[in-house]
């Protein structure tokens, strides 16, 4: 079942990309931000013809009237309503005869996606609509500075989850895996991408443009501000997530789970300690996450990471 | 064409009638049969819009307004707590002028649960920017969701519009309706026309964040509803032309000579007018203003028709706990300047049934009383 990452056959580099950004220079996001890098490449791959749904979360931000630095049309909706809004836009372009080769794309947050808006996203994967929806990952509620979602990893310090004398390791709860509970919506595409490996989602994103139906992307962002991390590190620091296989990149289509990008299996402290939100760990702690971490890929390697019987 | 048909019926038609494109759904007891027409109709293809069922009222809401950004025309319809879940979206709708319309099947709010009719759901939406009509029977329901569409699109308005009818006494009950021509529907409703849409070929950020600005927009909100006032007016003029059903802001019955006024809204209303034609037959002079357009509020016709009136009683199906009936204060303020004796019933909450003879004898106490009272039926 499970295929060791090979070069796809008609693999898009970085000379096939357009010149132009359809997302210019101006947004007042924080400096190293991942999820803005995220958004930009999005248009790269994506191109004109594509709609942005944005829900209220960091990405909100990008805009502020009465400038914005998107050249496509835009639309900033409540923050749990992501899949329905994109429904209704597609409803609205479909009676009028105007939907066809557009993209309609969700950018939601994790908070947006995992928790508070997890009902409009469900809702619209079962409805079969035809959305890429893209969650951007900064494993947290980065807009408000830093709080606990459910996608917020285990042994992570959030503002929600500090660590202290009674619960050492911050956050205790493992990570709820979305693009495994998207994957039993059987929709056609499900991937997690990450930043530091842009023409990997960007070849992802120019797959989910051509499938009929709901696709789902997790793309991992680096949030400095939260991460505790230099901005100059964003690219880094994310490679080095997705080495540790903290954070495995595949994609899924036809039952079908394929490692996009093979990790190298540095130890998890290789990752997590260069980071702030990880440096209150002590051995034990860091030993833990690295035996979760193990215990991941071993699913992974034995083909049963998305076991989900369908009836 | 004349038919018996109950509320939800006239409201689908209306639907049809103004070729509505977009119905996103979900169902709630007493609002169901109106989806569940739209549904039918679709799956016989005897109305071609876009039609889904959603996850919940508030994935409905958010929907509908992605499906009225894009320029389609857009109808969704709810009741109660169905409208409560909505609540977040309201103002978005109407803070992004986006002119859908939505019908609201009035159901008394929960705890505890009632399935019967009250306008605690409809008058929650008063602070949200939306434009609000209260109908009376069915033929004013499918009237009103028309005219609605025409009034929420003009571009001196652009706000949405929530079009009230009595859970179960109109959504339940068949009264005679007469269903315009389609031809003539089209000629009174243009297709939509929006200026600010989501649309690749000219691409807008829309729903932006703010920072100076947000006084000016919200005040506008506030601009857009006054001109409503005039345009309602206009639009109202104009169905009477050819369907000769003429509506006003406010409807006054037998208010001209009256010594005492009841106001009241709703199905209630007609109640309250056989209790004003009793009370006119045993010699007292009574009268009825019926409350129609609640937002934008009409205050200078409200004012115009009370200002002789020195009894006054404001019937409110309603309550809001620490303060009484929600429209008594409000008609209290359009009357600042009246030395009228305003007193306030709250009264049919959860669709008590409010016999005729009660309401008389509201007037008559009213009529009678030397001070202001406010009295709650239980």
């Amino acid at each position: 079942m499970v295929e060791k990452s090979k070069k796809p056959e008609k693999r898009i580099g970085i000379k096939d990309l357009p010149k132009e950004d359809l997302l210019i220079g101006g947004p007042p996001t924080c400096a190293g931000c991942g999820a803005e890098l995220g958004q930009k490449l999005v248009l790269k791959a994506l191109g004109k013809k594509t709609i942005i749904i944005n829900t209220s979360g960091c990405m909100t931000l990008t805009p502020i009237y009465p400038f914005t630095p998107f050249k496509v049309p835009w639309v900033h909706v409540a923050i749990e309503t992501g899949g329905s809004a994109a429904t209704g836009i597609l409803m609205g372009l479909r009676a009028q005869k105007k939907d066809k080769n557009v993209n309609i794309v969700v950018y939601a947050g994790d908070g947006a996606s995992y928790d508070v808006g997890f009902e409009s996203l469900s809702g619209m994967a079962a409805r079969r609509e035809n959305v890429i929806y893209i969650c951007y990952n900064n494993s947290s509620f980065g807009n408000t500075g830093f709080q606990w979602s459910t996608s917020t990893p285990t042994g992570s310090m959030t503002t929600t989850t500090p660590p202290g004398k009674k619960q050492p390791i911050g956050n205790i709860m493992p990570r709820k895996n979305l693009a495994k509970i998207m994957a039993a919506h059987d929709i056609p595409y499900v991937a997690t991408a990450a930043i530091g490996y842009p023409l990997d989602f960007i070849n992802k994103l120019r797959k989910a443009s051509e499938i009929r139906g709901p696709k789902f992307i997790d793309l991992l962002t680096t949030c400095p501000t939260g991460w505790g991390t230099d901005p100059s590190e964003s690219i880094e620091i994310n490679q080095l997530m997705v080495q540790a296989g903290l954070w495995p990149v595949y994609e899924y289509e036809n039952k079908e789970l394929k490692i996009t990008i093979e990790p190298k299996f540095i130890p998890v402290e290789r990752a997590l300690l260069r980071q702030r939100r990880f440096k209150h760990l002590k051995k034990e702690h860091i030993k833990k996450i690295q035996e979760m971490v193990n215990k991941e890929w071993k699913l992974i390697r034995q083909g049963k990471y998305m076991e989900v019987e369908m009836y | 064409m004349k038919d018996l048909m109950d509320g939800n019926t006239a409201a689908a038609w209306a639907v049809k009638l103004a070729r509505v494109k977009c119905v996103p759904c979900f169902p709630i007891t007493p609002q169901t049969e109106l989806i569940e027409t739209l549904a039918k109709w679709k799956s016989e293809g005897k109305w071609n819009g876009e039609f889904r069922t959603m996850e919940s009222e508030h994935g409905v809401l958010a929907a509908a307004l992605g499906a009225e950004m894009t320029g389609a025309r857009t109808f969704t319809a709810t009741s109660s707590q169905g409208l409560e879940l909505m609540h977040e979206i309201l103002p978005i709708v109407s803070g992004t002028r986006n002119p859908l319309v939505m019908a609201n099947v009035s159901r008394g709010i929960s705890a505890p649960i009632t399935l019967w009719s009250d306008h605690n759901d409809f008058l929650s939406v008063r602070d949200c920017g939306w434009l609000m009509f209260c109908c009376e029977t069915n033929q004013e329901v499918l009237d009103t969701i028309i005219m609605a569409y025409k009034i929420s699109e003009n571009k001196n308005v652009l706000l949405p519009s929530l079009v009230n009818m009595d859970g179960f006494i109109h959504s339940y009950t068949r009264m005679e309706v007469d269903i315009p021509d389609q031809k003539k529907i089209d000629k009174f409703l243009p297709k939509l026309n929006l200026k600010i849409k989501v649309d690749v070929d000219n691409p807008l950020s829309l729903g932006v964040p703010v920072m100076d600005e947000y006084s000016f927009f919200r005040v506008n909100l506030h601009k857009a509803q006054l001109n409503a006032l005039h345009v309602i007016k206009k639009v109202q003029k104009e169905w009477a032309k050819f369907t000769k059903r003429k509506y006003d802001l406010v409807e006054s019955y037998k208010l001209s000579d009256a010594d005492v006024a009841l106001v009241g809204m709703g199905a209630n209303a007609t109640v309250m007018k056989a209790a004003i034609d009793s009370l006119r037959n045993k010699g007292i002079r009574a009268g009825l203003l019926r409350l129609r357009v609640i937002r934008p509020l009409p205050k200078d016709e409200i004012y115009n028709m009370l200002k002789d009136i020195k009894k006054i009683a404001v019937i409110d199906q309603n309550i809001s706990p620490g303060i009484g009936g929600i429209m008594f204060p409000e008609i209290k303020s359009c009357l600042y300047d009246s030395d009228a004796i305003v007193c306030n019933y709250v009264a049919g909450l959860g669709g008590k049934p409010i016999s005729q003879q009660i309401y008389e004898k509201f007037a008559l106490e009213t009529l009678k009383t030397k001070k202001p009272f406010r009295k709650f039926v239980i």
